[in-house]
């Protein structure tokens, strides 16, 4: 296995935190998609999708969505940015690790507007009637989710603890 | 509940003398990496960590990993079936399409998107399939006795892809994907959607059921 020294870990986690908090906004004001409706062409961003679903009478569906690629991508970044700027410090460290384990458990949930997108463009194929074309805004979606989820893996929890003794180095 | 010693950069001299009448092995915070003592555990008990809280050892009847075999081999099974029965099938005045979990990935990659093509593919399919076979791999070798080769590699595998496996993910995203182009056409769910849940309520006990601790006793003890 690759064996990466602490230091290399923060100094990448933060790296990696920085660039989805760059991309992030881009991310969500950029289209993931456009979808045909009868001849329509129609951009649709992440919040634009889910103000769809809320539209058409599913709120509950429209909360999953919006809580799994809206908020929990912004959640995750500004926890671990929080996380790493404590680094090295010796408070507030028995939070810090209770974050990072809520983080670890539902980074990977927004995934689920890349999927959707997969799904819906695999069946979406019927020319003018109904087609699913992905836009440039879903690789930058996709680097946030991304970048946030290496970013989580690299920063072992235990450099929470440990920071002390390497910073005296 | 009992409490161990972290040991780490101070060693608290009480604890040590506390615990030598039941000095246990060192083990592994497997949250913060905090090295504990093993104890005993009496039903109803738990080992928490002192540094972070987290439960590092936890009462288990018998522990056995012929769940966690038995689990991967059905999943790799109902996995082989969700990638080659189409999940759902849309239609629109007469014109229908099926998709497959794959359909998704060569439309994505023949419209351009090559790097959501190769995200999809290995979070939905690849990382899935690895990780169910690293777990049947290791739960195998460990409940049999039998010594495979690169075990230890197989074993940092699984730790390694669990995040990777998002095919419970999916199985959301597929249902979300349904509700949307119920409003364009009609929507039929497939076999293939039962295979996906399927799939997704195996890996999800899989890791509940895959017992690190007993598969490092079992390669320890193997000497492997």
């Amino acid at each position: 296995m690759i064996h990466f020294s602490d230091s290399l870990r923060v100094n990448l986690a933060r790296a990696l935190v920085a660039t989805g908090a760059i991309l992030y906004i881009p991310s969500n004001v950029m289209p993931v998609m456009t979808m045909t409706i009868v001849g329509k062409v129609e951009p649709l961003t992440v919040l634009g999708g889910v103000h769809e679903l809320y539209d058409s009478g599913l709120p509950f569906i429209a909360g999953v969505v919006f809580l799994a690629s809206f908020v929990v991508p912004f959640l995750k970044l500004a926890s671990l940015a929080w996380i790493l700027f404590l680094h090295g410090k010796p408070y507030l460290k028995h939070e810090r690790s209770t974050v990072h384990r809520i983080v670890h458990k539902i980074g990977s949930w927004s995934m689920v507007d890349i999927f959707l997108l997969s799904v819906l463009a695999a069946v979406g194929q019927l020319g003018a009637l109904a087609g699913v074309t992905a836009q440039p805004g879903a690789i930058l979606f996709s680097l946030v989710l991304v970048s946030s989820l290496v970013a989580a893996e690299i920063y072992k929890p235990r450099l929470i603890w440990e920071s002390d003794s390497l910073q005296n180095q | 509940m009992i409490q161990t010693t972290p040991s780490g950069a101070l060693p608290d001299a009480s604890f040590q003398t506390l615990d030598e009448g039941t000095a246990g092995k060192w083990i592994q915070c497997p949250h913060c990496e905090a090295p504990c003592r093993e104890r005993e555990l009496r039903a109803g008990q738990e080992l928490k960590c002192t540094r972070c809280g987290v439960t590092v050892l936890e009462y288990v009847g018998k522990r056995t990993l012929q769940p966690a075999m038995a689990l991967s081999i059905t999943g790799l099974f109902i996995l082989l079936l969700a990638n080659v029965s189409p999940i759902l099938t849309f239609e629109v005045v007469g014109r229908m399409q099926s998709g497959f979990m794959i359909t998704g990935v060569i439309e994505l990659s023949q419209q351009g998107y090559l790097p959501i093509a190769i995200l999809v593919f290995f979070c939905g399919i690849l990382a899935p399939a690895l990780y169910l076979a690293a777990v049947c791999y290791v739960s195998t070798a460990c409940a049999l006795g039998l010594r495979l080769p690169m075990l230890r590699f197989v074993y940092e595998a699984v730790h390694l892809l669990e995040p990777w496996n998002l095919i419970p993910v999916f199985a959301i995203a597929a249902l979300v994907a349904s509700v949307k182009l119920k409003m364009l056409g009609t929507v039929e769910w497939q076999i293939g959607a039962r295979w996906v849940l399927g799939v997704s309520v195996m890996t999800l006990f899989c890791e509940q059921v895959f017992d690190r601790r007993l598969v490092e006793e079992r390669l320890n003890s193997m000497k492997i």
